[in-house]
């Protein structure tokens, strides 16, 4: 697999779960991702103004017959704990949630840490799921089947971008 | 203070004529509190209604979802303005976006009423008609009556939005909430647009 395979993996497991809307507010680890998705004429790509609002923009979508995603960096995270727990979890509003998970493997910003590092566990504690892509080989497997996980436990799923996979943020 | 509010039109009033002027199509979405407690009371057996329970402020997003996901249907957000003002980066997103079947109808008495009646920058400085302009949505209007909003309504179900609605309006105590499940919200909510869940 070339250096960016796992990108484009991330993109045709985003296909095979019939996702065509996907909601952003992009790191530079995403990036590349959503430019991707953005030359698919087959994706509705919408930028967030904050991240919470793809929870809401999410469980509308999908009640009216569109599948989506939710992409953010670890620090977005943290700012849609509330409307998982009291509107996407509770209502049973499947989506993945594909995470840039700053904070570990070559972090140079010591405030990324804490939701880099955290995030996985706080999902669990709110009844979600977390899966990480860590290696380059893995991520076709591991994308496709944890977005699948979502539509079958009918809550959003947490995906996680490793830095030993992205190389973190100054990685290519 | 209270003379002019006390003048000013009732949620339950506006909440029916919306429930009399939108046709059977039209998909009605409702804030937390207020917004959620009056529709239901006037409108509960209407199946196209979907009743926010928690997640304060993200019925405009809810709102943007389902009109992005149903095009051929006008969608109608009834949300209070203490929830817009938490969640009013959606509106930037919501300009952006620009739905053209997408109406935001904003009850505004200038408090948290719910917890207490906490005064809210609505009632002083923040102009939320001007900031719904101001992110581009193709039109903010300001009712000041029943009659007034009825014709705000109409236009905006015939002219392409976004439209945001802004109404000041009395500071009438809540209904009382009733006991609901989210799931079954859901489920009836996705039966009537005939979407199957997962």
């Amino acid at each position: 697999m070339t250096s960016g395979g796992w990108r484009e993996a991330i993109v045709a497991a985003l296909k095979q779960n019939d996702i065509k809307l996907v909601c952003h507010v992009a790191d530079t680890v995403l990036a590349p991702i959503i430019r991707m998705l953005e030359a698919d004429s087959d994706v509705h790509v919408v930028t967030l103004t904050r991240e919470e609002e793809g929870v809401g923009l999410l469980t509308g979508a999908y009640m009216g017959g569109i599948r989506g995603a939710l992409m953010l960096q670890a620090s977005g995270f943290g700012n849609i704990l509330n409307s998982l727990g009291s509107l996407a979890i509770p209502y049973q509003i499947p989506f993945p949630i594909i995470m840039s998970a700053r904070g570990g493997f070559l972090e140079h910003n010591v405030v990324q840490v804490a939701w880099g590092k955290s995030a996985p566990a706080a999902a669990e504690l709110l009844g979600m799921q977390a899966f990480a892509m860590t290696h380059p080989e893995d991520v076709p497997f591991i994308a496709t089947q944890a977005m699948r996980h979502a539509y079958v436990s009918r809550r959003p799923t947490l995906l996680t971008i490793e830095t030993q996979l992205s190389g973190g943020k100054t990685g290519g | 203070m209270a003379s002019p509010q006390l003048a000013r039109p009732e949620r339950a009033d506006l909440t029916r004529a919306i429930v009399d002027l939108v046709d059977d199509e039209t998909i009605l979405v409702s804030g937390i509190g207020n917004a959620s407690f009056d529709l239901r009371a006037i409108a509960g057996e209407r199946p196209l209604n979907f009743y926010m329970l928690g997640s304060m402020g993200q019925a405009i997003s809810i709102g943007l979802g389902l009109a992005l996901a149903q095009p051929e249907r006008p969608v109608v957000v009834m949300e209070g303005e203490g929830s817009v003002l938490l969640n009013m980066s959606a509106l930037a997103t919501i300009g952006m976006q620009a739905p053209p079947n997408l109406t935001l109808v904003i009850w505004d008495n200038e408090q948290w009423q719910i917890t207490g009646g906490q005064t809210l920058s609505t009632a002083t400085s923040c102009n939320l008609a001007a900031v719904a302009r101001g992110c581009g949505l193709a039109s903010a209007a300001t009712p000041g009556d029943v009659e007034e909003f009825a014709q705000s309504l109409r236009f905006a179900l015939d002219a392409p939005g976004p439209h945001a609605i802004v109404v000041k309006i009395a500071p009438t105590p809540s209904l009382p909430p009733q006991r609901d499940d989210p799931v079954a919200i859901k489920l009836n909510f996705m039966a009537a647009l005939g979407v199957e869940p997962d």
